[in-house]
């Protein structure tokens, strides 16, 4: 622990962030994504557990005609966003079991809300047909209207949702 | 006007392996593996996740602004993501709400 790096300053990390946005766009023509690489693997789970049920839902169907999950750009980007997160915190000393959590929450509490809070993240990813990187993020650098609402109304929601919960973590 | 390269095939994902590995290895060097910094910014209590978003945004459009100015870029060739209002301020409440439910 002792050899743990300290973290990037957050305009360094933006920088970064900002050139691999960059050249994400000058490669694909489109930019970094998160949520639908969740959404390729439930449609592709569906259609192994309930493939009628599967092809029956025009949205879900859709996913799975593009075809093999391991084809998918976004797909191999989150696979690759796990391998770079591994990479930096293992290089920096951060590399280690444990979870993370608040003076006044235990264990069992804590992965509730977590998964509580996830399931809810990918849900909503789907209303708004992005997340915080394929919308906001990607979107936001394309100067697209509906990333900027987009954005404006994730702040509003986590600060409303973020006063209700304060004390259980805290 | 070359750029987007656009790529196909295996050289995409090539590319979206290592694009994938480079957003990780930011994402964690810049403290946003770690969930109280994640919602930090709903407690007034860290503004990292604020710093680097709005940092990377105005890096990567000027970028792409520059780009274009300079005749590099077909900007007409970006995927720009389609405006549906109602629908990004209903999911983006909603998953605001899940980053804070989420917590830490």
């Amino acid at each position: 622990m002792n050899a743990m790096r300290p973290y990037w300053s957050p305009y360094t990390a933006g920088v970064a962030l900002g050139a691999t946005l960059l050249l994400t766009y000058v490669l694909m023509g489109f930019g970094l994504g998160a949520s639908g690489a969740f959404t390729h693997v439930a449609a592709a789970l569906e259609g192994a557990v309930a493939p009628g049920r599967a092809q029956a839902n025009s949205y879900i169907a859709g996913y799975l005609e593009a075809g093999r999950l391991w084809a998918q750009w976004v797909v191999v980007e989150m696979a690759g966003v796990v391998v770079g997160g591994v990479l930096g915190a293992w290089s920096a000393g951060r590399f280690a079991w444990r979870l993370d959590r608040g003076a006044a929450i235990g264990g069992g509490r804590r992965l509730l809300f977590a998964f509580v809070g996830g399931a809810t993240v990918g849900f909503a990813s789907r209303i708004a047909q992005g997340c915080t990187s394929g919308l906001a993020l990607s979107g936001g650098a394309v100067l697209a209207p509906g990333a900027w609402a987009f954005l404006m109304a994730f702040m509003a929601g986590g600060f409303a949702m973020a006063w209700m919960v304060r004390r259980v973590w805290r | 006007m070359s750029w987007p390269l656009t790529l196909d095939g295996g050289a995409a994902l090539g590319a979206g392996l290592l694009l994938g590995v480079a957003f990780g290895f930011v994402l964690e060097r810049a403290g946003l593996g770690d969930p109280k910094k994640l919602v930090g910014l709903f407690y007034l209590e860290d503004f990292t996740m604020l710093k680097v978003m709005f940092s990377a945004i105005a890096v990567a459009s000027a970028g792409i602004a520059l780009l274009a100015v300079f005749g590099v870029m077909d900007l007409a060739a970006l995927a720009v993501q389609p405006t549906y209002l109602w629908p990004q301020i209903v999911g983006g409440l909603v998953l605001g709400a899940g980053f804070a439910l989420g917590g830490y």
